[in-house]
């Protein structure tokens, strides 16, 4: 294996990158200020200097966060088993929902047709935990204990009412395919903070072995109609992490350094030839996809973590594809400079047998959600690091299907639903906002997921209203044209 | 500098050095582009774009965010007086118009534009304005709502080489900007640009060595009419429609399942091949179905605008996926025909075009009216659809139903000739036979997947503690509520036939102490619209007494056994039905079920000996499932039947009924078997597509508030935009007028926009560049006369896309070479003068395909459906929802490896890597520009993608092959192969010198090169040595690394 130091000594490379940057400035000089022009510049030519390339400009204002790790949710986790406690329910049991409640708010067709609308109370036990006595059930004991750390808004709201619009909505602003996904307009926006993985990882998770639930689609990390080098990359944990890494059988390493030595070689003379820079481009993307084929394999490999840090995460942190062991790649990936990473995890979509599903999810998730903070706060990352954690919207309180005392089924519910903030300037130890007894409206503070992406961007250094682009005559942003930051959340 | 925004915002431009210079000298230097530093200001390029940018948000088209009632996009408005001697814009007199006022503002509460929009004028921008306003205010519209006038074709520059129109346009433009043209590509490039350009593939060698021994003046124009007579010409043409007509092999939304729409794929190959004018190309994609007496291709055609994503998730509301696929077809519309962007308009006045929400409204009213659902089921064909067999099964079914008539008579004649006579002629019908056949009973017949409610979804208890009908088992079901719960199943392949006569019957035992309120029956035969309702009327279907919900009445008596019995016809179900699920559906209780299955009555074998048994029975059964012919016979009193009728009778009767004649025709019959299989495969083998069919009764269209399918405003009618092109004269009001209005000669978009798609195929960039739009906010065209120019041609030509296409590659432009010098990069980085040839990287089937090409993997099938090449394993299953049929990539086989990758299934949410990676778009929304990105993880497909080093490997074949004995000629064979042109010396030295100490490596480890060798499917030639094999596949691999490989240079 031959370092990279060794192959940027490449006397011929070496020239060509030289030469390259020297026309560069040749050709701008006096035409632009320098500072403007490191940002113009192909990041990948520059790639020693780790230079960030984002849009110039940007961020807007002094950042409180470097990366996010977005702890994705599918299917939609139920508000009211977990977080939205409502003891008052209890006396609700199988009477119907007030339509003084619902107020002629459409629901799905699911369960349009139901002649009733039974209150189904969460059979989960709730306690208060902090010192701010937030209400958690007894589904998430470990997340429960850091609830200090954690800002719990609780009226979060939405308009989709179904799985594809809702999550596509909440990814990319909009509810249609073709928008930008969050990821991408950090990558587009700020750039990346490391020249040999891509800004923006997603891993997806499996839920016992094996994948089901709610699709999900590539457009939910794609780049929409940014350049697709801002799209995200999925992170396998079977086979290639990252598609095409590895080399054929029976090629080895070393034939295929000789390989992409002469390759630029050749690419150089070509330059010579015809001057197009494009081929000066195309030999560091070479360059960086062979610093790839090492820098991957060694992210994956947890060989060398603690046993204490193993530990924390459960048992599960072990097999490649588990939840928690996405956790812990998100961990190292960020340590990386991997601006942004995004775990799924599917088969939330309750609508029936929910109590034995969700405790099965919550068992699932809790450990490695909570073990992941406290080994972002171990290292001192979590005063840089946004944990995002939730699903696309929230469930009834009214019972889909047939309703006992130890079993029943939620539907969608837009209109009010959970997720919780860590790290990077967030406030810690606070529940945001209050929904009435039936978690059904929203009664103070709502945050529109156009809110809450506003938030996440700012946290960020970026104005959401300023990093647009412009497609088909029109400046788009991930918040299209509504959002607010929520102040209120931020320390 | 004015459109430096463009910095930021272009998707392209940080990418590679050169586009990054690239825009801002495209603002800097391009005469057609930027403001006139000095001279004429022209209103079109010039000002319009600097009020729309920072006006028109808040004084522009859109009525309803209009401040201060103020209006920059028309010219009436802007020139209102609003005091004496002032006006908002004062031609001639700057200083006495309010709008310089503004923009010149010390005071930031005057100043315009405000400071919250984040915009700002520079000093050179107000300088420009106050120019036009000096000058007169002249006010002209923008330049592409009018329709293009005729310009006079420049005379020839000097003594530069300018044999075509095109040519003399475009360096009257150099020579202004003080650039003079490239010379000619050499022979070898030229024919691999062109090759590469008409038909997405490579030239072979020998397509190569003829051109450059043909030293005749037509040698280049021969090899263009070759290029177009090519049937890979309408492959690679149609591909770059088809991403336009946002093609996929999946429906796109939620499940994402297959559907199959490839037909239309194959319609728009061939009509690229056959050259079919545009304006016919258009009418029948948009309206084909309406045209009249239209044939099958032309309602195939219509399958453009069934392409759109569509969903059948569960819980979804009809009314809002109705609107939504409404508004995506006139987005689709206007972006591929009129380069607007009119999904602005479906909320609010588009803030920077003339069109008003209404007549948004108006253009989706044309789309609100189809016949098909909203919910698409996720079936394969959601309807309205066709059956669209290919040529050669239209002839296949022909031949058969030749061959089956003739056998036809041969029987007929033989049954003649058989002299029965009926052995009871007069007696009346006795009792019928019965024949009961259990379909459900201790267990679920073959293939049936279960499904219900609980987990698990079937319940089979046993007695003691359960009543049991039949053998060990029973299935129940306990319900506490007034849901709607049920257990069910669907797919048995072990499928239940619906005969004449036929009950559907199960037994069950209702819970005394717990009642249910409701029981009822469904039965699936493709559909679950089959239900028998017993009790209360509170399951699926309430309050409608139909086949669909059959109420039989009171609910059984409780505490025993009952068996229930349907009618098969009652419930809708008639006799060649077949079902493949059932379900047992309750509102509350506890229910038991047992046994179920159906009971036939029919003709006895002693009865079916006599016609007149047969006749009787046919009577009272209605005579369903006779064919037309023999039921009209029957109906005719026995007596009074003609000769033809009586004969027809009989035979029928002895041929299908009577159970000894068919030993006398057992040779026949054995015949017609094999074709009528043959005929039923040929019928099963033929796909269907789908297409789009308007209701009888149309639906009414709104303009809907904030574009919310709930809030209905007025009403509007299927309408154009009249002030882009008057409507039509006599054209109908439906898809079929709007398309004629689109096409007619004088509009001022169709052409322009059509022929600037084609333009940026061949030089990268459109005239205008930002070919989605054409609108305000658009770029004005490098070349505005040019462009004019040229769409009028076309059109005159009678929109000839083979004619127009040639008049590109054969001009003197197109054959430039694309060496880039270090001066014309600095004047113009983007090569937007063409002052040398095209030069960029290759689209990303391009560059699988010529691999495939150049290994001789490539199969040639034209069209038919998608195939599943390599992909890595495993990518569907974490995306994919569990019910999808598209949730396991299950890779095809031989040949549907190497098809062209236009036919790469293609999964929307989850599109082929390689071709991803390199900005093929996902095909959710229309797309008719590409970016051309240059990233690390295009450099991993082809180092490692399966189908590039297979490719590689056979490839190396071909060198060892045909390249000579040589290792110098092989490997000079090998470059030219792939790059067309020769090696230099270096080049050819680096590559043997290669070969050599790769050979040297895989001789010191064995191992490796049989490894190597098994990459992909197809056989490796085991007469080759493996280790020189697999030192020339190291060799073919680099080479199609090359930067010079993925660019058409």
């Amino acid at each position: 294996m031959i370092d990279l130091k060794e192959q940027m000594m490449d006397p011929l490379l070496e020239t060509g990158l030289i030469e390259t940057r020297r026309h560069f400035f040749s050709r701008t000089a006096g035409g632009i200020g320098t500072a403007a022009l490191a940002s113009l510049v192909n990041p990948e030519l520059f790639a020693a200097d780790k230079a960030t390339t984002g849009m110039p400009g940007l961020p807007h204002f002094a950042p409180k966060a470097k990366r996010v790790i977005y702890l994705f949710m599918s299917g939609a986790p139920s508000q009211l088993d977990m977080w939205d406690y409502k003891p008052k329910m209890k006396e609700y049991y199988n009477k119907d929902l007030p339509d003084s409640i619902r107020n002629g708010q459409r629901i799905t067709t699911m369960t349009s047709g139901q002649k009733r609308f039974p209150v189904a109370p969460s059979i989960f036990k709730f306690k208060q935990h902090g010192a701010h006595g937030a209400w958690v059930s007894e589904l998430l004991p470990h997340t429960a204990k850091m609830v200090e750390d954690l800002a719990v808004i609780k009226t979060v709201n939405t308009e989709a009412i179904n799985h594809d619009p809702a999550i596509t909505y909440i990814q990319t602003g909009s509810q249609l395919p073709g928008r930008p996904s969050a990821g991408a307009w950090m990558s587009y926006g700020l750039g990346s903070m490391n020249d040999n993985l891509p800004a923006f990882t997603v891993l997806h998770s499996t839920v016992n072995g094996g994948f089901g639930g709610q699709a999900l689609y590539s457009r939910l990390w794609g780049a929409g109609f940014l350049s697709n080098r801002h799209q995200g990359v999925s992170l396998r944990s079977t086979g290639d992490p990252v598609l095409y890494l590895s080399n054929p059988n029976g090629m080895s390493a070393s034939m295929r350094r000789k390989m992409l030595d002469e390759l630029g070689r050749l690419n150089n003379e070509r330059f010579a030839e015809v001057g197009d820079p494009e081929i000066q481009t195309r030999i560091s993307q070479y360059e960086m996809a062979y610093r790839m084929q090492t820098s991957v394999p060694e992210l994956t490999d947890i060989s060398g973590e603690s046993k204490a840090t193993l530990e924390m995460y459960g048992p599960e942190v072990k097999k490649p594809g588990t939840f928690a062991a996405n956790c812990l790649l998100a961990r190292r990936l960020a340590e990386r400079g991997v601006r942004f990473t995004q775990i799924f995890i599917r088969q939330w979509d309750q609508h029936g047998n929910l109590p034995k599903d969700i405790r099965r999810q919550c068992g699932i998730v809790d450990r490695p959600s909570w073990a992941l903070v406290q080994d972002l706060k171990q290292r001192g990352m979590l005063d840089d690091t946004l944990v995002i954690w939730g699903g696309e919207f929230g469930r009834t309180i009214y019972c889909q299907g047939g309703l006992s005392n130890k079993n029943y089924g939620r539907d969608h519910h837009p209109r009010c639903y959970t997720k919780w903030m860590a790290g990077a300037g967030i406030k810690g130890g606070i529940v945001y906002g209050e929904t009435d007894d039936f978690s059904y409206n929203v009664t103070d503070k709502p945050v529109h997921i156009h809110d809450l992406n506003a938030t996440i961007l700012h946290q960020f250094g970026v104005d959401h209203e300023r990093l647009t682009y412009r497609h088909q005559g029109r400046d788009f942003r991930l918040t299209d044209v509504h959002g607010k930051v929520v102040t209120d959340l931020l320390a | 500098m004015t459109r430096v925004y463009s910095l930021e915002t272009s998707r392209i431009g940080r990418m590679t050095i050169r586009h990054t210079i690239s825009l801002f000298f495209v603002a800097l230097c391009i005469p057609g582009v930027s403001p006139a530093a000095e001279g004429d200001v022209n209103f079109s390029r010039d000002i319009l774009p600097l009020l729309s940018d920072n006006c028109f948000k808040c004084h522009g088209p859109d009525a309803a965010n209009r401040k201060a009632k103020l209006r920059f996009d028309k010219h009436e408005a802007s020139l209102q007086e609003i005091e004496d001697g002032r006006a908002i814009i004062f031609a001639g007199k700057s200083a006495q118009s309010e709008l310089y006022g503004r923009i010149t503002a010390e005071d930031p509460d005057d100043r315009m534009p405000p400071s919250d929009t984040g915009k700002t004028l520079s000093q050179k921008e107000i300088e420009l304005i106050r120019k036009w306003i000096d000058g007169g205010a002249e006010w002209a519209g923008h330049w592409a709502f009018q329709p293009p006038v005729p310009r006079e074709v420049p005379a020839s520059v000097k003594d530069w080489r300018s044999s075509s129109p095109i040519d003399k346009f475009i360096h009257a433009s150099l020579a202004g900007a003080g650039l003079s043209p490239q010379g000619p590509a050499s022979k070898a490039t030229l024919i691999r640009r062109v090759t590469l350009d008409l038909t997405g593939l490579p030239p072979t060698l020998k397509e190569i060595d003829d051109f450059l021994s043909d030293k005749s003046e037509q040698a280049y124009q021969r090899v263009v009419e070759r290029l177009l007579g090519s049937k890979r010409y309408g492959e690679h043409m149609a591909r770059f429609w088809l991403d336009a007509a946002r093609y996929g092999d999946t429906h796109g939304l939620h499940l994402d399942n297959e559907r199959s729409i490839w037909p239309y794929r194959d319609w728009v190959i061939d009509s690229f091949n056959s050259n079919q004018p545009f304006d016919r190309f258009t009418v029948e994609q948009l309206a084909g179905d309406l045209l009249p007496g239209s044939t099958l291709e032309q309602k195939v055609a219509t399958g453009f605008n069934r392409c759109n994503v569509t969903t059948g998730e569960g819980g979804s509301i009809d009314d809002e996926y109705y609107m939504r696929y409404a508004v995506d077809r006139v987005e689709t519309t206007s972006t591929v025909w009129l380069g607007l962007t009119a999904g602005c308009a479906a909320c609010h006045d588009h803030k920077f075009d003339p069109l008003t929400q209404k007549e948004f409204y108006q253009l989706f009213s044309y789309y609100f009216s189809l016949t098909e659902r909203a919910m698409d089921g996720n079936k394969l064909l959601p309807p309205p659809i066709v059956k669209a067999p290919t040529m050669s099964q239209r002839e296949e079914r022909k031949e058969l139903t030749r061959q089956s008539a003739a056998i036809t008579k041969e029987i007929d004649s033989l049954l003649a000739n058989a002299g029965y006579k009926d052995p009871k002629p007069n007696e009346a019908l006795g009792d019928l036979g019965e024949q009961e056949r259990v379909w459900i009973d201790e267990q679920l017949p073959a293939g049936a997947k279960p499904q219900g409610n609980d987990s698990p979804p079937w319940k089979f208890v046993e007695s003691p503690g359960h009543p049991v009908h039949s053998g060990k088992k029973s299935h129940t079901r306990v319900s506490t509520s007034d849901a709607i719960t049920q257990h069910f199943f669907t797919e048995a392949t072990d499928k239940l036939k619906i005969t004449e006569n036929s009950k559907l019957f199960t037994y069950v035992y209702l819970d005394p102490a717990k009642p249910p309120k409701t029981i009822q029956l469904q039965f699936n035969d493709g559909t679950w619209e089959h239900r028998a309702t017993w009790g209360e009327d509170k399951a699926f279907h309430a309050g409608k007494h139909s086949p669909a919900n059959h109420q039989m009445g009171k609910l059984p008596e409780t505490g025993k056994w009952v068996r229930l019995e349907v009618p098969a016809k009652v419930v809708g179900l008639n006799p060649g039905a077949q079902l493949n699920g059932w379900a047992f559906t309750q509102v509350n209780g506890t229910v038991h079920w047992d046994k179920a299955g159906i009971v036939s009555r029919s003709l006895s074998q002693q009865q079916k000996r006599s016609q007149y048994a047969w006749e009787q029975f046919s009577a009272q059964d209605n005579y369903s499932g006779l064919p037309a012919e023999i039921q009209g016979a029957l109906k005719v009193e026995r007596g009074k039947r003609s000769a033809e009728q009586a004969g027809l009778v009989t035979r029928h009767f002895l041929r299908h009924v009577h159970p000894d004649t068919r030993g006398r025709i057992a040779k026949q019959l054995s015949k017609q078997k094999i074709i009528s299989n043959k005929l039923a495969a040929t019928e099963k083998n033929m796909p269907s597509s789908m297409i789009m069919e308007d209701r009888k009764q149309p639906r009414q269209a709104y303009v809907l508030e904030r574009g919310q399918y709930t809030e209905k405003r007025e009403k509007v009618s299927s309408e154009v935009p009249a002030w882009l092109a008057p409507p039509v004269k006599d054209a109908p009001a439906n898809r079929l007028g709007l398309a004629q209005w689109l096409v007619q000669p004088s509009h001022p978009l169709t052409a322009r926009v059509t022929i600037n798609r084609f333009w940026q195929q061949f030089f990268g960039t459109g005239l205008v560049k930002t070919s989605e739009d054409f609108g305000v906010q658009g770029e004005h065209p490098s070349h505005p006369e040019l462009l004019d120019w040229l769409a009028m041609d076309f059109v005159a030509s009678n929109w000839d896309v083979k004619r127009f296409l040639a008049q590109i590659v054969l001009s003197s432009t197109y054959q430039q070479s694309s060496r880039i010098t270090r001066a014309k990069l600095a004047a113009d980085p983007e090569n937007r003068l063409l002052a040398r040839g095209p030069r960029f990287r290759l689209d990303a089937e391009i560059i699988r395909d010529q691999a495939l090409a150049v290994s001789g993997l490539l199969v040639n099938t034209i069209g038919g459906k998608s195939v599943k090449p390599y992909q890595p394993a495993g990518l569907w299953k974490p995306v994919g929802f569990g019910g999808s049929n598209t949730s396991v990539f299950k890779q095809d086989k031989g040949e549907k490896l190497y098809r062209r990758s236009m036919y790469t299934f293609w999964k929307r949410t989850s599109p082929p890597p390689s071709m991803e990676t390199f900005d093929a778009p996902n095909r959710e929304t229309c797309q008719v520009r590409r970016a051309r990105t240059n990233t690390p993880l295009q450099a991993l497909v082809l180092m490692n993608d399966v189908q590039f080093v297979e490719a590689a490997r056979k490839f190396a074949e071909r060198v060892i092959h045909e390249g000579g004995a040589k290792i110098e000629d092989r490997a000079i064979f090998a470059f030219r192969t792939i790059v067309t042109r020769r090696p230099g010396d270096t080049e050819l030295k680096t590559l043997a010198r290669l070969f050599k100490e790769y050979l040297e490596q895989f001789k010191a480890s064995p191992e490796s090169a049989p490894k190597l060798l098994a990459v992909g499917e197809s056989l490796r030639d085991q007469k080759l040595d493996a280790n020189e094999l697999a030192a020339w596949t190291m060799v073919t691999h680099l080479l199609l690394n090359l930067s010079e490989t993925v660019t058409k240079g």
